[in-house]
């Protein structure tokens, strides 16, 4: 694969992955870059698209006839009664978002470390989902492997200039784009990996879109 | 079960399936038409028409695909029924401003006022995509394209807003 294959493939679709395009990845660092930003740009796409909803237009009569009249208000009344009875019958599934919120929140002490472990530490945590961290890539003050979605995953904490944030490695969940996160104070986004994804979670934290792609940076895949 | 029961079923179902997407589809509509109340509309008349037609639903995984394809056609069918008048760009961002801005991310209002401008022919395979999780069979599916159709144009949509975010367009491309 050249770079103009790769560049066609990763334009389409930026979070492909395919043996011929992570190897084309892993001898060009111009492409590798470019693929990396075109993943960020998604990230932001994402968040462009989902536009708050609120607050609610004003009403417009759009609706002319007295039957359609009828069908809409009757509409709106089923909608309330079932919205009620929805959330009673069905509870939905929790989202990826919420259960890395959720487990964030469930370790709130893991944030108030703040000497960096030891390379040897942080690769242990790291040896068995096949990953490892580049040296000196990030300051790592808190590693564990947590049960996240029935598997066994490593659980950082990264200190940055703005502030600590969470990495969760999920080599067992595949996003086939960013899903941003942003839910009880809590901002994040999940990439996709060139083996399953990578969630990095902050708190009041700025330029987390620069530093979720320097944490997806540091880690090597292919151990 | 009783006439009075399979009617409360059908309305329950209805809400948990359909009138749970509202939120996805009101963006999604408002992608395509670019212009909130219009979307709000199609939505409405979208839902209305499910409702009717919900019998017809066979598979409840494929919900999203369903509607998203009835707000698809009832977006064209009222740009034929009101014959909507072409407006100047600038002035459907002006018009629209409150739903572009962002109060803290100047980046992100810049990104969806790009994405506002894009072709139609482009912007609707992108909201798909990022936004619907979409595969670019399924939006081939969807849009009636083949998929190579598809993955120029997602090419082309992204190279037009990198074009606009950072004056580059990167290299290459079909």
């Amino acid at each position: 694969m050249n770079c103009l294959e790769f560049r066609r493939r990763v334009g389409a679709e930026p979070a492909v992955y395919d043996a011929a395009l992570a190897e084309h990845r892993g001898e060009c660092a111009t492409c590798a870059a470019h693929q990396d930003e075109l993943l960020a740009m998604d990230a932001m796409l994402v968040r462009a698209m989902q536009f708050p909803l609120h607050p609610a237009r004003p009403v417009r009569a759009t609706i002319a006839s007295p039957s359609r009249r009828w069908l809409a208000l009757a509409a709106s009344l089923v909608a309330g009664i079932l919205v009620a009875a929805t959330l009673w019958v069905s509870y939905p599934a929790p989202t990826l978002a919420s259960e890395v919120i959720g487990h964030v929140a469930h370790e709130p002490d893991a944030w108030k470390a703040r000497d960096p472990l030891g390379a040897d530490t942080v690769k242990a945590v790291l040896a068995s989902s096949g990953i490892r961290l580049r040296d000196g890539a990030v300051d790592v003050t808190f590693a564990r492997r947590c049960f996240f979605e029935l598997h066994w995953v490593p659980h950082l904490v990264v200190q940055t200039a703005n502030g600590p944030v969470t990495v969760l490695v999920l080599t067992h969940r595949q996003v086939g784009a960013p899903v941003r996160i942003e839910e009880h104070g809590f901002t994040g986004v999940v990439l996709p990996a060139p083996r399953g994804s990578i969630a990095v979670v902050g708190r009041d934290i700025s330029g987390l879109d620069d530093i979720a792609r320097q944490v997806f940076e540091a880690v090597e895949w292919d151990v | 079960m009783n006439s009075d029961d399979r009617g409360t079923d059908r309305q329950q179902r209805f809400g948990a399936l359909c009138e749970a997407l509202r939120p996805d589809l009101i963006r999604f509509a408002f992608w395509l038409a670019r212009d909130r109340a219009l979307a709000e509309d199609v939505v409405q008349e979208a839902l209305l028409r499910a409702w009717k037609s919900f019998d017809a639903l066979a598979d409840e995984a494929k919900v999203k695909q369903w509607m998203l394809t009835i707000v698809r056609r009832e977006h064209a069918r009222t740009w034929e029924r009101k014959r909507l008048e072409t407006v100047e760009l600038d002035a459907l961002v002006q018009a629209e401003a409150p739903v572009l801005a962002s109060d803290d991310d100047a980046a992100l209002a810049e990104m969806r006022e790009a994405l506002f401008r894009l072709d139609d022919d482009y912007r609707e395979p992108l909201v798909l995509q990022v936004m619907m999780g979409y595969t670019t069979n399924e939006i081939a599916g969807h849009m009636g394209l083949t998929q190579g159709a598809v993955l120029t144009r997602l090419f082309r949509a992204r190279q037009k807003l990198r074009t606009a975010m950072l004056g580059d367009d990167g290299e290459g491309g079909p």
